[in-house]
């Protein structure tokens, strides 16, 4: 195993250090409306403490309000908290829970760029709040399943309620769980995997393209 | 395999800095590398106790060739820094530059497209092993 709890200090007893041990990574993000679970969901997978940095993102001032006499572009620093889980001594999955902004995220390219898929996660009383994630995944031709967070087993909407809510493809996986439990939010990442596994044809967005003038891309 | 809360607190990464980011950097605001990404892996090249002298580095020059001793993520660092993404890359573009840091690029994956079944099946090896 390339990483152990104690390697995560800065500088702490490392031991080794060519480049040829260095791990490949890829990305899966984690999407939904603000307070919907993100950061948990994250924490609970995570081998280490969700970390949280922040990014300058460059926005396209079309259509975005509360930035008046800014022509093109304005920027605005957005939060990111992410997890780590090392899947193998040469690859390395990192978890990006997308900034709670929501109108600005997914402008963001650099964090849909080379996903190797999405998470959204929605709250069953406030459905609305992740409509722009599955929109936007959906157009993008981004792979993703959908998560709805049941604390302590509470449900109160069934599984084919919230897929004609969302308005989901048939088959986009949508997993029931409490998002606090290990082995829940384990299963979610699971059920995209098993998505992406399952091929090309069965993932949304396809053979369809991408809908162009749905979403604005910079 | 681990997890963070079965652990000991941990020392926090960095102390506060209340030096602004971007004096940091000598007032650069880009990289001299388009290439880098959140999940850009970062290894320090040279051993404890065997790299070349440190004249002309930054502190945070430093941190990072101490947190990179163990392969990590750029975001990772960032964090571990308490700076700001495009600040990190900055900082860590110079270190590449020097030689004193190699960066691995992540693995080339277009969403939706054909994905590699080996490295999917490795992911949810990973995931069951959790």
């Amino acid at each position: 195993m390339a990483y152990s709890d104690s390697d995560d200090r800065v500088g702490a007893h490392a031991t080794h250090s060519t480049a040829a041990q260095a791990p490949a990574a890829v990305k899966i993000l984690i999407a939904g409306g603000f307070g919907v679970g993100k950061t948990t969901m994250v924490g609970a997978v995570s081998e280490v403490v969700p970390l949280n940095t922040e990014e300058h993102l460059t926005v396209a001032g079309v259509g975005v309000d509360d930035i008046d006499g800014v022509d093109q572009k304005a920027t605005t620093t957005v939060a990111l908290d992410f997890g780590r889980i090392t899947v193998s001594p040469q690859l390395v999955l990192y978890l990006f829970g997308t900034p709670g902004q929501e109108r600005f995220w997914f402008m963001w390219n650099d964090l849909v760029h080379g996903a190797l898929g999405a998470v959204v996660l929605v709250d069953t009383r406030r459905l609305e709040s992740s409509f722009a994630s599955v929109d936007f995944f959906e157009s993008r031709g981004v792979p993703f399943v959908v998560g709805v967070n049941c604390f302590d087993g509470r449900q109160d909407r069934t599984e084919s309620e919230v897929r004609e809510a969302l308005d989901l493809d048939p088959h986009t996986p949508v997993v029931m769980g409490d998002l606090r439990q290990r082995r829940a939010s384990r299963d979610l990442l699971l059920a995209l995997i098993e998505l992406l596994m399952s091929g090309p044809a069965q993932l949304p967005g396809h053979p369809v393209a991408a809908q162009p003038g749905t979403i604005r891309t910079m | 395999m681990s997890h963070w809360a079965d652990a000991a607190p941990d020392d926090e990464y960095a102390e506060q800095s209340f030096v602004r980011p971007y004096t940091i950097t000598q007032g650069r605001t880009t990289s001299a590398r388009d290439d880098l990404t959140l999940i850009t892996v970062l290894t320090t090249v040279d051993a404890p106790g065997e790299e070349p002298p440190a004249r002309g580095l930054q502190p945070e020059h430093r941190l990072i060739l101490q947190q990179c001793r163990t392969p990590v993520a750029l975001a990772e660092v960032a964090a571990g820094l308490n700076l700001p993404v495009a600040v990190t890359k900055i900082l860590v573009s110079d270190l590449i530059t020097l030689g004193r840091v190699t960066a691995r690029a992540p693995l080339a994956v277009a969403a939706g497209q054909g994905l590699d079944m080996t490295l999917l099946q490795a992911v949810k090896d990973g995931l069951l092993r959790l």
